[in-house]
């Protein structure tokens, strides 16, 4: 069972209710009125981006009990994760609207573990496009999607998309991205985070729900 | 005392940041986080910044206190896409079907002082990339003015309207009208010009 956690904006609400994307979630949870009820019976909570952080850091009890009862959290870009989730070292990136502008341009994404399953759904053509932000993958984790230290404005690089099992030893497992598809698909802005999201949640059919 | 309160949602992108530090622009603005609103006396203010970020969830629970702020003769700005319509003036955004390059070009409607002096090719694209400005548009309601548009379909993208409760409403259907400050262009002119607006007195409809 897939649960989306949501914040009350114009994008979620276009992601959740709009013609492109429809029926892709079992439940939607608006972040305000989270509480255990609403958690009974999810495999995995995508917390969709750009939420408003000090609801997240409000219901961080809530959400460290889910992952020490099992359950999967896929927390997307936006959300100042850092200051909620255990284990998230984030590091802020400006914006790089531009770099297609230059033929044959670079950004310096890499798929790091091919073999993961969600690359069953998800490629290229859906991860390249800006981000906003380098995470370091704690001790345990797998980073799934790397920018190179060439495409990284500060020229150290990292992970963008990490999947954590076991977190704290627990049975809790945390998907991370700094990439924010929720927003650009939402406001109409950005074909290529229309497709990411898509295939994501290709790959949360084929994970999390297993009836279908 | 500050012009404006501006409500913050958190979010690193918007512009919210630089406007606070700028030296001349930042002490007119309180920053108020969002969800403070339901504990905080509007009367203190002349106008209300509200960003693309906003849960409008919650602003639809606060509704009738916004619509008092607008019935004492305050000044609500929202900026971004309406998804839930929080005031009755706010309908739902409706994007430009299929749009192309060309349908995103901004067109000047009629003057108006917050848009003053800014040429609309500095809003139609940032670094020759078009789209940043709006999509589409946040349906005016009847009697409002239309100020800027979008494209040869010329689909509203900014609208100033006088609310049946009193006050005004100033909408624009795409990013942060706070993100072009700073942006070296003369969308540089939009801040300093919508401060002056909403603290100028109430121009006659």
């Amino acid at each position: 069972m897939l649960a989306l956690l949501e914040g009350g904006t114009y994008f979620h609400k276009e992601a959740i209710e709009g013609e492109r994307l429809t029926g892709r979630f079992d439940r939607t949870i608006y972040a305000p009125e989270l509480d255990a009820a609403a958690l009974a019976g999810c495999d995995a909570l995508i917390v969709a981006d750009r939420i408003h952080p000090a609801v997240l850091r409000r219901k961080r009890p809530l959400l460290l009990s889910y992952l020490a009862a099992g359950g999967t959290l896929i927390v997307l870009g936006e959300n100042r994760a850092q200051d909620w989730a255990p284990g998230v070292a984030w590091e802020f990136r400006p914006t790089n609207f531009w770099w297609w502008l230059e033929k044959g341009a670079d950004p310096g994404h890499r798929i790091v573990a091919p073999g993961h399953d969600i690359f069953h759904h998800v490629g290229m053509g859906e991860l390249v496009w800006h981000y906003h932000g380098l995470l370091t993958p704690p001790p345990g984790a797998t980073s799934l999607v790397e920018i190179t230290p060439e495409g990284d404005p500060h020229g150290r690089g990292g992970s963008i998309l990490y999947d954590h099992r076991n977190v704290g030893g627990g049975p809790g497992r945390m998907i991370v991205t700094t990439l924010d598809p929720f927003y650009h698909h939402g406001s109409f802005f950005m074909p290529a985070a229309s497709r990411f999201l898509g295939k994501l949640l290709d790959w949360t059919d084929e994970a999390f729900r297993a009836s279908r | 005392m500050n012009d404006v309160a501006l409500l913050d949602s958190e979010q690193a992108e918007g512009g919210v940041q630089d406007l606070i530090r700028d030296l001349v622009l930042g002490p007119r603005i309180a920053l108020l986080p969002l969800y403070d609103l339901e504990r905080t006396d509007l009367a203190a203010f002349r106008g209300l910044l509200v960003g693309l970020h906003a849960d409008q969830r919650y602003l639809s629970s606060r509704r009738a206190q916004l619509e008092g702020f607008l019935a004492q003769g305050g000044t609500i700005v929202v900026c971004g896409h309406v998804g839930h319509s929080f005031l009755a003036e706010l309908n739902p955004f409706a994007p430009i079907p299929n749009y192309r390059v060309e349908d995103l070009e901004v067109n000047r409607e009629a003057a108006h002082p917050v848009w003053e002096g800014v040429e609309m090719e500095h809003l139609s694209r940032r670094r020759g990339v078009a789209g940043f400005y709006g999509r589409g548009s946040n349906l005016p309601p009847p009697g409002a003015r239309a100020i800027n548009s979008l494209g040869p379909g010329r689909h509203p993208v900014d609208f100033e309207c006088r609310p049946a409760v009193g006050g005004r409403l100033l909408v624009h259907a795409g990013a942060d009208l706070w993100g072009y400050h700073g942006s070296g262009s003369t969308a540089d002119r939009i801040m300093p010009q919508l401060l002056d607006w909403i603290t100028a007195p109430m121009e006659a409809w």
